[in-house]
């Protein structure tokens, strides 16, 4: 994850999950500073709800103090805990009946008040493409997050939303030919597609 | 679910360039992919409008999520939180993965003739899982019959029995194939050939009283 490596002197996330491990609180606020903004934001984009992101980011933090001593370092913490907020987020939001997750469910999150048609006219391409980003459906836009918001791999992907690493790819093509698409639809000059 | 599981084939070496560039830049690209793009952004003019293409991406995608503000008070509440919880769950000393995954959901009532063969099936594959080199957490099978099979992710209750387990793997041919994850999921691969059938049974292992959560993955494609 990007801007997770321990400074020098400082210690990295798993000798601090070793700590937790032992019943050390502050480990695990130390990792809670580290990691609980990009948690939050990673079950937001997913849930579409500020109050689900709070709650669960909570939850996964707690799920870390509960099951440190299970923590073998297969992964690295951020992965560890990014797959514990999906499985949390995508288990709630069926339990609530309130998003179906599936090639048509669009992003949720709402952004400003404008048609997209009026908004995209009125946008550069920056601003039409922060739009186009978030209105992927749910497994391609967290496929885009995961890679440039979140820094992860193809396999820590694949981790993350127990998917095969093929998938992880082919998600990740069809979520850049629908940016490079909606780009051009709208006027924004494009390379590929 | 995504059509995109068998579009591989269909991407072009050029589509498949595009797609790692996002990887190239986050710095995750390794090996063989890695020399692929460096050899493809060295040699096609076209190569680097797609750099920039996904820088662009990279921006938009880093300011959608960082527009997202975490309240304020998070840790201090998390704080009063943890302050109430009791010490990490300690891994039993000396005991194998398999038997702290035994301790945790199979509590065997006495006399319970809990041998069928999925079952049976059912822990040899578990055990397989969780034991090599001691390690447990998410894990694949790699060429077996489960890996290309329908699946659902389920976490069960704490107070789940082997017998309500067991029963419900015979009756539905219902296997685990991987597991425990972070959080205790286990992954269960279901013989379904229709969406429809998918669902019934995912609906089935919803409403057993030993189901916590239930979350469906890989789902056919046909009859709904």
């Amino acid at each position: 994850m990007v801007g997770m490596t321990a400074a020098p002197g400082q210690q990295t996330d798993r000798e601090l999950v070793t700590r937790v491990a032992t019943g050390d609180r502050a480990a695990v606020r130390l990792l809670f500073m580290r990691h609980h903004a990009r948690i939050y934001r990673f079950v937001a984009r997913q849930t579409g709800s500020d109050m689900m992101a709070d709650d669960i980011a909570n939850e996964v933090f707690l799920e870390l103090w509960r099951q440190a001593p299970s923590f073998e370092g297969r992964s690295e913490v951020s992965t560890w805990l990014l797959g514990i907020a999906r499985f949390k987020a995508l288990s709630m939001l069926r339990k609530r009946k309130e998003v179906a997750i599936d090639e048509d469910a669009a992003a949720a999150i709402p952004d400003g008040a404008d048609s997209p048609e009026v908004a995209l006219m009125k946008d550069d391409k920056a601003a039409a493409l922060r739009r186009m980003v978030n209105a992927l459906p749910e497994e391609h836009r967290t496929v885009i997050d995961l890679a440039y918001y979140h820094a992860k791999s193809v396999t820590e992907i694949g981790e993350i939303m127990s998917i095969p690493v093929a998938t992880v790819k082919t998600r990740m093509f069809y979520a850049r030919r629908k940016l490079g698409e909606a780009l051009q639809a709208a006027g924004f000059e494009r390379g590929w597609p | 679910m995504s059509t995109d599981n068998n579009a591989s084939e269909a991407m072009s070496r050029r589509d498949e360039l595009e797609a790692m560039l996002p990887f190239y830049l986050n710095g995750t690209l390794v090996g063989a992919d890695l020399a692929a793009v460096e050899e493809w952004l060295g040699a096609d003019p076209q190569a680097l409008a797609a750099l920039e293409e996904a820088e662009a991406e990279f921006s938009a995608t880093a300011a959608s999520n960082e527009a997202i503000r975490p309240p304020a008070d998070a840790l201090s509440r998390f704080s009063r939180t943890l302050e109430a919880e009791a010490g990490p769950a300690r891994a039993a000393s000396g005991s194998s993965s398999l038997a702290r995954l035994w301790d945790r959901f199979m509590a065997v009532p006495s006399g319970v003739a809990w041998a069928t063969a999925a079952v049976a099936v059912a822990l040899v594959l578990v055990q397989a899982l969780v034991e090599p080199g001691g390690r447990g957490g998410p894990v694949e099978i790699a060429g077996t019959e489960q890996g290309d099979l329908p699946f659902v992710l389920v976490t069960f209750k704490p107070q789940a029995t082997l017998a309500d387990v067991s029963a419900f793997l015979a009756d539905q041919g219902a296997t685990i194939v991987s597991g425990p994850a972070p959080g205790g999921i286990f992954k269960i691969a279901i013989v379904a050939t229709t969406g429809a059938e998918y669902d019934r049974i995912v609906g089935l292992i919803a409403a057993q009283p030993f189901a916590d959560t239930v979350t469906k993955g890989r789902r056919p494609e046909n009859g709904g």
